[in-house]
């Protein structure tokens, strides 16, 4: 499909420049992008912090019984939801930015929703698995 | 996707070497020049004039006027006003992008002043750049005051305090651009994007009528850039207001115009 931005001799610059217009959105990406900074910021300190003092040497038992607390499988749970939202909003812009192929980048950013979308719901089940019991 | 060559066409070979200066002149600079010629069928090469600083004047431009008038007069470039206000001798000189006449052969140490054409650009000829879609997409943000309400009788009135969101209070604000268009060709994200991304210098003048208390068209402005490309290929990289031989902040204005965005949610 022959885009109306792209080079041909006879196109208008202005209708080059006006392309297909404004998609009218852009700024909740923007702004979701900014809000998962923060709360990754936030869940990423207490996942380290958590890594030092409950994960590093111990056992499997001890583990799967820390992560079961309601606290710590909530705060996990936030921490991916929070960390593959914001990595699927990351390599969208960069997907954009970087491939120009219209076909190849459709394919792409469908790929990153899928990917993110399913890694994340794995992880939760993982989480839920261990702390209910599983 | 990603080039990592020129294409074989684009290449740029070394040129002549051209010791223009006498044998006795005291300050001697090398000058290394990109020429084009679409008239051939030739690659871009560098040519390079020596010349003696002491028979022209101390900008860079002064240096090409010399070379053109007196050594080689197919030597191609736009100037006019050679004060910094028309915005045509816009060229990458010394790796960075500026206006010839504002910037001193001085400041450049290096024994060479290489200058180019505004980086990815089409070329029209050796120091001019095809400027049509940047031009275009300045149009494109209808760069004019737009109302609703009846024409007054009398000027529109304008408080200082408001015009200085226009004029800046040291003068550096949007309405000092020249469209030059040096932040547009700086930014990666208008080399990588420049097909739908509007770039710094636009984006700037979006935001001259977008702050303009007279203007009555913010909302359909807001409108217009709210889109993926137009605005947001924006990541702050800066080069803009690196770059800017106004001194102008264009990356400031473009973060303004993203928290009026958020703000009117």
């Amino acid at each position: 499909m022959k885009l109306k931005w792209e080079e041909s001799g006879l196109k208008a610059p202005l209708a080059r420049a006006k392309g297909l217009g404004s998609a009218k959105e852009g700024s909740e990406h923007w702004f979701m992008q900014r809000v998962t900074a923060i709360s990754n910021l936030i869940l990423m300190a207490w996942l380290i912090w958590s890594v030092i003092h409950h994960v590093v040497g111990a056992s499997h038992a001890d583990f799967t019984a820390w992560l079961a607390a309601p606290v710590n499988a909530i705060l996990m749970i936030l921490a991916v939801i929070s960390v593959f939202y914001h990595a699927a909003l990351g390599t969208q812009v960069i997907t954009e930015d970087y491939v120009h192929h219209e076909g190849l980048k459709m394919i792409k950013l469908i790929g990153i929703k899928l990917f993110f979308f399913g890694a994340a719901v794995a992880c939760i089940f993982s989480i839920m698995k261990v702390a209910f019991g599983g | 996707m990603a080039e990592f060559k020129l294409p074989r066409h684009s290449r740029i070979e070394k040129g002549r070497e051209i010791d223009a200066a006498d044998k006795g002149a005291k300050r001697k600079k090398k000058f290394s020049i990109y020429r084009w010629d679409p008239d051939t069928a030739d690659n871009p090469r560098m040519d390079t004039y020596e010349i003696d600083l002491d028979k022209c004047g101390p900008m860079v431009l002064d240096a090409l006027i010399y070379i053109k008038n007196e050594i080689d007069s197919t030597v191609t470039f736009r100037r006019s006003c050679r004060e910094g206000i028309c915005g045509s001798c816009a060229m990458n000189i010394d790796g960075t992008n500026t206006l010839a006449c504002t910037k001193p052969i001085e400041d450049v140490k290096k024994t060479q002043v290489r200058i180019t054409p505004l980086p990815h650009m089409n070329v029209v000829k050796d120091l001019v750049p095809d400027q049509n879609h940047l031009i275009a997409q300045y149009n494109s943000i209808e760069p004019w005051l737009k109302t609703d309400s009846p024409a007054p009788t009398r000027e529109r009135l304008q408080s200082a305090e408001d015009a200085d969101h226009l004029n800046g209070e040291d003068g550096h604000g949007p309405a000092g651009c020249i469209l030059c268009f040096c932040c547009s060709t700086s930014c990666p994200s208008y080399w990588w994007n420049s097909d739908r991304f509007m770039g710094p210098a636009t984006l700037m003048q979006a935001y001259r009528w977008i702050s303009d208390t007279r203007d009555e068209a913010t909302g359909e402005r807001l409108d217009q850039l709210e889109d993926p490309f137009r605005l947001y290929r924006c990541h702050t990289i800066m080069n803009c207001t690196n770059t800017c031989p106004k001194g102008l902040n264009p990356a400031k204005s473009i973060g303004e115009i993203k928290k009026l965005m958020v703000t009117r949610k």
